[in-house]
């Protein structure tokens, strides 16, 4: 990883609203440690195990319950935003290709190998959405619009524009799925503590989200070893994105 | 009102109190015998025998069509998880059922439920427990006919993939005319439950209603857009089945052709370019993305 070189010739006074996007940058191996660690924190050990054998009554296992009001609203907002979040995701790759592609032909390969993953993980939403029965997003139109602004301003602006724009991006993405998986595997603590267990189509989800979850922070490597951190002004441009990514989040979970 | 009506103001007045406690407290007895099969709990005591046995022998009546297991589909639709409860309680469930039966005759009225609890053995005091009276016969309907549909799109569609293909908008309007004449036992009695159903403190759950049929609807059609056409062949098909059913009730033609035409006209004007239903399975209103490359195969480096 390249360390910037004026890093050295910064202010003090940038140095300090520098930090923050510098932890970051070191973080995303760590934001991949916590959220695989989570599952056996949340574990007591003194918890019940409720394997067959132990049953005494045949070794029969107990239906699984119905998901609660809370868990089902928690599931869709959940499934909406994300669907929400890898819309405005291809959209941003797709403004940003033909021009950073034009200044650094090199890079490609890259925008193609990300924008592809992008679609992939837009699909698994959209057929998630499909399939659960959810409501997108109402604010669909607003995000389209929005999202193809936000990748065609940086980009506009230049390779190290639209590089901190993916790192602000998948630096809230990556926070946002570590927060949903952790939710997961607390509700299947919970039903594993209740006996009838969670089912496999939301155990798969899990594992989808880590898998997504890591290929968002793979972008984000991307991003910060392609200069991402010497746009200028880093600091205004990723606190600008992520503002607006926390508020997109909010929205899109609600509405 | 009506003569034969087992009505009974005093006992009403007497026990409205405990008998709404009793049957809260019964429904949960039933719940929790229906899934665990754990014994009446110990609050048997304070219940009149009578309502706990028709609460637990509710579910298993194999003659009246029940909803108790209908779920809410509209926030997260497990396939693994069992549904979460319906919208009916097991007490509610019998009598519904049973004053569903007196509907044709006695319409969506206190004398339909006021039958029902006699038929399902109910003293008629019972009627006090539905909080919302007719209107929640009305509901009982509602989900009833709602729940109806998944069976009989499965009857209806069954030709697909072997010769026989229908598109979206064809299986939307097939599905429609399956629900309208979900109706037809009780047209004469409809245009005073859409009556009842416009009131204003039934409004926001009778929207509610005709939202979730439409997300039915759209969703045994096999529309799978999750797209902003979601939104727009919902309200299509909310719209299109509200003025249809209002059509319904005063169509006096034979077999309703009047109504099957009405229904036709409907769909072709949402089928047309700037319908609701125009753009089933695809988003093409405007977008930004649509815009850059516009202006990008027209040459513009941007
Ligand atoms: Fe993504
Ligand atoms: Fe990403």
């Amino acid at each position: 990883m390249k360390i910037p070189l004026r890093h050295s010739m910064m202010s003090r006074s940038s140095a300090r609203l520098f930090r923050p996007a510098r932890h970051i940058c070191s973080s995303s191996g760590a934001k991949r440690a916590l959220g695989t660690s989570i599952p056996k924190a949340a574990t007591p050990a003194t918890s019940p195990s409720p394997s067959p054998p132990t049953n005494p009554e045949g070794g029969e296992a107990r239906p699984r319950r119905p998901l609660t009001k809370e868990e089902r609203e928690f599931l869709s907002s959940a499934l909406r935003v994300n669907q929400a979040g890898e819309l405005a995701a291809t959209l941003i790759y797709t403004a940003q290709t033909p021009l950073v592609t034009r200044s650094d032909p090199h890079l490609k390969p890259l925008m193609k190998h990300m924008y592809d993953q992008e679609v992939g993980h837009f699909d698994t939403f959209n057929s998630l959405i499909a399939k659960h029965r959810v409501r997108p997003t109402a604010m669909y139109p607003l995000w389209s619009v929005l999202s193809a602004g936000l990748g065609w301003g940086t980009a506009m602006m230049g390779r190290e524009a639209a590089m901190a724009c993916t790192e602000a991006v998948e630096t809230e993405i990556g926070d946002h799925y570590n927060g949903q998986i952790r939710s997961l595997l607390e509700m299947a603590d919970r039903m594993e503590r209740g006996g009838g267990g969670m089912g496999p189509e939301l155990k798969e989800l899990v594992g989808t989200l880590r898998r997504i979850r890591d290929e968002e922070l793979e972008h984000l490597d991307h991003a910060v070893e392609h200069d991402a951190k010497k746009a200028e002004p880093h600091w205004l441009l990723t606190g600008f994105i992520r503002l607006g990514c926390k508020g997109a989040i909010y929205a899109s979970e609600r509405v | 009102m009506h003569p034969p009506t087992p009505s009974s103001g005093a006992l009403r007045r007497l026990g409205t109190q405990r008998w709404t406690t009793a049957a809260k407290t019964s429904r949960q007895c039933a719940a929790i015998h229906m899934t665990t099969r754990a014994t009446v709990p110990s609050t048997k005591q304070t219940l009149p025998s009578h309502a706990v046995r028709a609460a637990v022998a509710a579910p298993s009546s194999p003659t009246l069509p029940t909803v108790t297991q209908t779920a809410q589909r509209r926030t997260f639709h497990s396939t693994d998880h069992p549904p979460p409860p319906g919208p009916f309680g097991a007490t509610e469930s019998a009598l519904l059922a049973a004053a569903y039966q007196h509907v044709p005759e006695h319409g969506f009225s206190s004398a339909a439920l006021a039958f029902g609890a006699r038929d399902a053995g109910f003293p008629d005091i019972s009627t006090s427990v539905l909080p919302d009276g007719e209107f929640g016969l009305i509901r009982w309907h509602l989900e009833l006919r709602k729940a109806e549909l998944a069976g009989r799109a499965e009857e209806m569609f069954v030709g697909e993939g072997k010769g026989k293909e229908y598109k979206i908008p064809e299986k939307i309007e097939m599905l429609i005319w399956e629900r309208l004449t979900g109706n037809k036992e009780v047209i004469g009695q409809w245009q005073q439950a859409l009556a009842i159903m416009a009131s204003p403190t039934n409004v926001p759950v009778s929207i509610k209603h005709l939202a979730e049929l439409a997300d039915e609807i759209v969703y045994l059609s096999g529309d799978k857009a999750v797209d902003p056409s979601w939104y727009s062949s919902r309200a299509g098909v909310s719209a299109i089945y509200a003025s249809t059913e209002l059509f319904m009730t005063s169509d006096k033609s034979e077999g309703f052709t009047d109504t099957r035409q009405f229904l036709r006209r409907r769909m072709e004007e949402a089928r047309g370019v700037k319908g609701a239903l125009g753009n089933v399975g695809q988003w093409v209103g405007f977008s930004a993305m649509g815009a850059l490359n516009v202006a990008r195969s027209w040459g513009v480096r941007v």
